[in-house]
């Protein structure tokens, strides 16, 4: 009997040390696209490894991440991020209609969607209204793993109960192992789905568009596309750049928000302004990046434009003033920025060259063939 | 030959001794070399009619009889230079010689150089408004919040000298109106601004401040050098700005531009302190 005894707590101790012994992460490093920023938003306490990027990846579309195993009710990521609308549902979405998603409880969410690209270079503040940045002087408030958490727990989103998830992914073979691979222990908790979700979105890269190929040499923009160009880059044509970058800021977004002059009155209690109690910032929102525009209709933080074309237009000649539009809008006197017709269109040509079809079906972003049992 | 032996070993002994105890005291040897000199502090203040500036607030006025209120200012100042009598300089190469200030952020409010500054009184410091041709490289900022201060290619390139966004209004307006009154490389145009086609040339804007005030630097001690931007100055103090005479904002108007650097040149003031 204490042979057996000796014999098991040996055994024990062997299979602990094991596992200890076993988490030996595999460093990822982002490659830095030419001339994009090197300043990078990884958290120290998460740092990027094959393994939590793999577990990520998995999480991120297994629809068991809400809690639920009744096939009517799973929630995964990907349910509302698709990649092949640069992780937005898309305008035609056959369940979200109109591209404006809903949780599970079938409350829809406060605001249309966001691309999800780029991410990593995002140092100042994600979501429409900046809400979750660092410095926050909420703590589980500052980074792409805590809107993990987030979007795990609302109700307007997947509305799981966490207790739940982790007892569920506990009891799944295949899980337990990948987060000793990625994490060191093999007992499952919301943080480290938080962050193994988070890396995987941080390997979310769009940076081989047609324009991206011109500014490496690679190809030439065509007569239309080149005067879309200037117009998307000088003040008195489009002057798009002094919120969305452009040729010294490839990501196509600062990241800060503006009132960009949609509106004279305010009603949503979730904009810029809310996060930072500052009056200037009443009606302000994040500039989104403009990659992939081609597919991440509809437009605004309400989804109120359909098209790139009625984008052009509001910029164009539908500017409306309030106390705090953005001084950025310094054509409002004349309503907008006064295309022609084919100025517009060139605009347009232009801003479709920011497309990244690679992007949209990068094997590495899409979903895995198969998930853990 | 005993002598040049006893003077070696204690020339050792001396060495040694400061060798050691100055990596005892700051870990590194470099650090006592730089305390041998003085440092400057550099400390960055906007005014406004001699008062701190105040953002979005509808209290100031121009001598054209604009209101306007100042809703950003980010801006470049590089090539600091501190000057002896007798055309000596020392140039400052910390962070390359350029300082990114943004008046709402109390971070960049203070630059402290880490280069050793000899000893002496000294009677002015230059400094460039922007940046010179040679340092204003397109691409060489590819972070925020420098790299949002970059101007178009096709504009000349580089980067922003300044960005002051301010929205303004005059008697006959009813509500407050948006203005950039942003600078950088101006461009020559034959025929429509609007039309960059007609681009012939480009224009280097920055200019060069240089504010007499005699200071000290002493060693192991840090000289305090506050640099003041009178905001009222970009308008005032020697064209008087009408923002009614730029609808189109002034990137792509070199006669714009080039006024606000004329007065611009008399918007900063130095004022030491040790």
């Amino acid at each position: 009997m204490m042979f057996v005894l000796m014999i098991t707590i040996l055994s024990s101790c062997k299979k602990k040390e094991d596992q200890t012994t076993t988490y030996t992460p595999t460093p990822y490093a982002i490659q830095i696209p030419l001339r994009f920023p090197s300043l990078l938003n990884i958290p120290k306490d998460n740092p990027m490894t094959q393994e939590g990027i793999e577990l990520g990846r998995y999480l991120f579309y297994d629809g068991r991440l809400s809690g639920r195993t009744d096939p009517d009710s799973m929630m995964s990521c990907s349910t509302c991020h698709i990649q092949s609308n640069s992780f937005v549902c898309g305008i035609d979405h056959p369940k979200f209609k109109g591209g404006h998603p809903f949780g599970i409880t079938g409350i829809p969410t406060s605001h249309y969607m966001l691309p999800m690209i780029n991410l990593v270079w995002n140092t100042t503040g994600y979501l429409w209204n900046g809400a979750i940045y660092p410095g926050n002087p909420d703590i589980q408030s500052r980074n792409l793993e805590d809107i993990v958490r987030l979007v795990m727990t609302i109700p307007q989103e997947m509305y799981a109960d966490t207790n739940r998830v982790k007892i569920l992914f506990q009891q799944l073979n295949g899980y337990p192992g990948l987060f000793q691979k990625a994490f060191g222990s093999d007992v499952i908790t919301i943080k480290n789905m938080g962050k193994a979700i988070a890396q995987f979105v941080r390997t979310l890269i769009s940076a081989n568009s047609k324009f991206d190929r011109f500014m490496r040499g690679e190809v030439q923009l065509n007569s239309e596309e080149l005067d879309g160009y200037v117009l998307f880059m000088t003040e008195q044509g489009g002057d798009c750049f002094h919120c969305h970058g452009g040729d010294g800021n490839p990501l196509f977004t600062t990241n800060l928000c503006y009132n960009n002059g949609k509106d004279s009155v305010f009603t949503d209690p979730l904009d810029h302004y809310s996060v930072t109690k500052n009056s200037m910032d009443i009606g302000a929102y994040k500039a989104p990046t403009l990659r992939n525009l081609a597919f991440t209709a509809p437009y605004m933080h309400d989804g109120r434009f359909k098209t790139i074309d009625e984008v052009i237009d509001f910029y164009s000649s539908g500017l409306v003033w309030s106390p705090s539009i953005s001084p950025l809008m310094h054509h409002l006197r004349t309503g907008g920025v006064q295309l022609t017709p084919i100025k517009k269109a060139h605009l347009k040509a232009f801003l479709l060259t920011l497309t990244d079809s690679s992007f949209v079906i990068n094997p590495a972003f899409g979903r895995p063939a198969k998930l853990p049992d | 030959m005993n002598r040049f032996f006893s003077f070696v070993k204690v020339a050792s002994f001396i060495l040694l001794s400061v060798v050691f105890f100055s990596c005892h005291k700051n870990g590194t040897v470099e650090e006592i070399t730089i305390k041998k000199n003085g440092n400057i502090l550099f400390q960055f203040t906007h005014l406004n009619n001699g008062n701190e500036l105040l953002f979005d607030t509808m209290i100031y006025r121009t001598s054209t009889g604009n209101q306007y209120m100042i809703n950003d200012l980010q801006y470049f100042i590089s090539g600091f230079q501190v000057h002896r009598a007798k055309d000596k300089w020392i140039q400052i190469v910390s962070d390359k010689g350029i300082h990114y200030i943004d008046a709402q952020d109390k971070s960049t409010f203070l630059w402290k150089v880490t280069d050793g500054i000899p000893p002496g009184v000294y009677d002015s410091v230059s400094f460039i408004f922007g940046l010179d041709a040679a340092n204003n490289i397109s691409f060489r900022f590819p972070d925020p919040p420098e790299r949002d201060m970059f101007w178009p290619e096709i504009l000349g390139g580089g980067y922003h000298y300044m960005k002051m966004n301010l929205k303004w209004k005059n008697n006959s307006m009813t509500d407050p109106m948006p203005f950039m009154f942003h600078l950088g490389i101006g461009q020559m145009y034959n025929g429509d601004s609007t039309n960059t086609d007609s681009i012939i040339g480009y224009i280097q804007n920055y200019f060069t401040i240089k504010s007499f005030s005699p200071f000290a630097i002493k060693d192991n001690q840090l000289t305090r050098i506050n640099l003041i931007m009178n905001i009222e100055k970009w308008f005032d103090s020697q064209n008087a700005f009408n923002f009614s005479d730029y609808p189109m904002g002034i990137m792509q108007n070199q006669l714009g531009m080039y006024r606000a650097c004329m007065n611009g040149r008399k918007a900063f003031a130095m004022k030491n302190e040790q």
